[in-house]
């Protein structure tokens, strides 16, 4: 029971991780881009929102797993 | 304008720094001297006014190996002879009994005599606050198509806050929803379909911040349906080509093909499996967040005495507060990533591709 919570609350964390790297990853990359084109921020915002949600639901399959587990 | 706009917001944060302060103020009191985040999160047979008002039970609607019963409240399905009963009490606990009625614990209904529900059809907190929405939606866009089909809006400029608002909103999804992810020639079939689920997520998600109010999308069954509803959308109107994709994948040696078909098959339904898990992890975690800070106090209460919690209280009141606007705007997030995703799975299922195969006779 106990290994369940050390279980859920590492899977968190390192899900949190991985979406961390990934959405600042684009947040970089939308960054880099509206700087370079600044006309053109609107279309970047769209597709940075689009692939932060794509990111953060892979994420928060590993947060709801986590959850599961310390429920349990 | 202003001036009414922030006396109606100050109004607003007050009404919700008071709810929060008795909702807090009736922690201690409890027997059990816990707040059960996780009976936050279950779906209730009744609308809870607890603090100022009562519970209000919901009908319930059972269909067992008898037929179908009805009745006006799980009060009234344990009292009746219909062989009910809740779970609570099956599991061998004495009975309750206020005012010669038995009170209903867990509002779990199960058999007394052996026999099996099949199906519970009862109404419960997230499909009122789901349909609740759902009439809003209807209100506001029945009184807006009078508006513009008595050529307000068209002919002349769109008057009134209401319609201003939801004209920015609406064409907003049309232009940068609808039309950029779906393509000129099918985007205004797909419109209204965008139209209701966003204003539809948009409302349920807001729900929660009014106060007593629940977020239908908080619970998993409601956006599992509004997933099967994309899919369907995006299925049956799914191209030739879209099809052709899912099962022969075009330009890719023949033995990988089978592989292609696999995974292709496996991302139909992951895709909307992932829209229906995000939309619900995003709405349940910010009702567990703010509970987490309002347990906060409590924690301090047990940990260092009564003193350090109020001390500390006001700072948890105000962190709750900034979730609370974080909330806002992940009310207004959530649903412009739902819309777009389905968006995006329609235009992808409709998109047709110019065929390349009579490319070497031009040449």
């Amino acid at each position: 029971m106990d290994m369940a919570y050390l279980a859920a609350g590492l899977g968190a964390g390192i899900a949190a991780i991985g979406a961390g790297i990934g959405i600042g990853l684009i947040g970089k990359g939308a960054m880099d881009g509206t700087a370079r084109q600044p006309e053109a921020s609107n279309d970047i915002r769209t597709s940075m929102l689009i692939s932060a949600a794509l990111i953060e639901g892979v994420a928060l399959f590993g947060e709801v797993i986590s959850f599961l587990l310390a429920i349990k | 304008m202003i001036q009414n706009f922030r006396r109606v917001f100050l109004t607003g944060l007050l009404l919700i720094l008071g709810v929060q302060l008795a909702i807090a103020a009736e922690g201690p009191g409890n027997d059990s001297n816990q707040i059960d985040i996780q009976g936050k999160l279950r779906n209730e047979y009744f609308l809870d006014f607890s603090p100022v008002f009562g519970k209000i039970q919901l009908p319930r609607i059972i269909y067992d190996n008898n037929g179908l019963h009805f009745f006006s409240s799980t009060t009234a399905a344990i009292n009746g002879n219909s062989g009910l009963t809740d779970e609570y009490y099956e599991e061998g606990h004495s009975k309750i009994i206020k005012n010669g009625v038995i009170q209903p614990v867990t509002y779990e209904l199960v058999k007394d005599d052996g026999g099996h529900i099949i199906a519970d059809f009862s109404l419960s907190v997230a499909i009122v606050y789901f349909m609740l929405s759902g009439f809003l939606v209807l209100l506001v866009f029945i009184y807006l198509n009078k508006k513009y089909s008595e050529g307000v809006g068209r002919e002349t400029e769109p008057k009134g806050v209401l319609q201003n608002m939801f004209e920015t909103i609406v064409i907003f999804v049309r232009d940068e929803i609808a039309l950029t992810n779906i393509g000129p020639e099918k985007y205004l079939k797909f419109t209204p379909y965008l139209l209701s689920a966003f204003f539809m997520i948009l409302f349920m998600n807001l729900f929660e911040l009014i106060p007593w109010g629940e977020s239908p999308t908080a619970n998993l069954t409601v956006t599992a349906a509004l997933a099967t509803v994309t899919f369907l959308v995006t299925q049956f109107n799914g191209s030739k080509d879209h099809w052709k994709e899912v099962f022969w994948f075009p330009g890719v040696p023949v033995f990988v093909k089978p592989i292609m078909a696999v995974v292709e098959f496996l991302g139909l339904f992951t895709k909307p499996f992932a829209l229906c898990i995000r939309l619900f992890a995003n709405m349940a975690s910010g009702k567990v967040l703010i509970l987490s800070m309002i347990g906060l106090i409590f924690v301090f209460a047990n940990k260092f005495g009564a003193g350090m919690a109020y001390g500390t209280s006001p700072i948890w009141i105000v962190m709750t507060l900034f979730i609370y606007m974080i909330k806002l705007l992940v009310a207004f997030i959530q649903a412009y990533i739902f819309t777009i995703l389905s968006a995006l799975f329609i235009g992808l299922a409709t998109a047709e591709h110019e065929h390349h195969d009579a490319e070497p006779a031009h040449q």
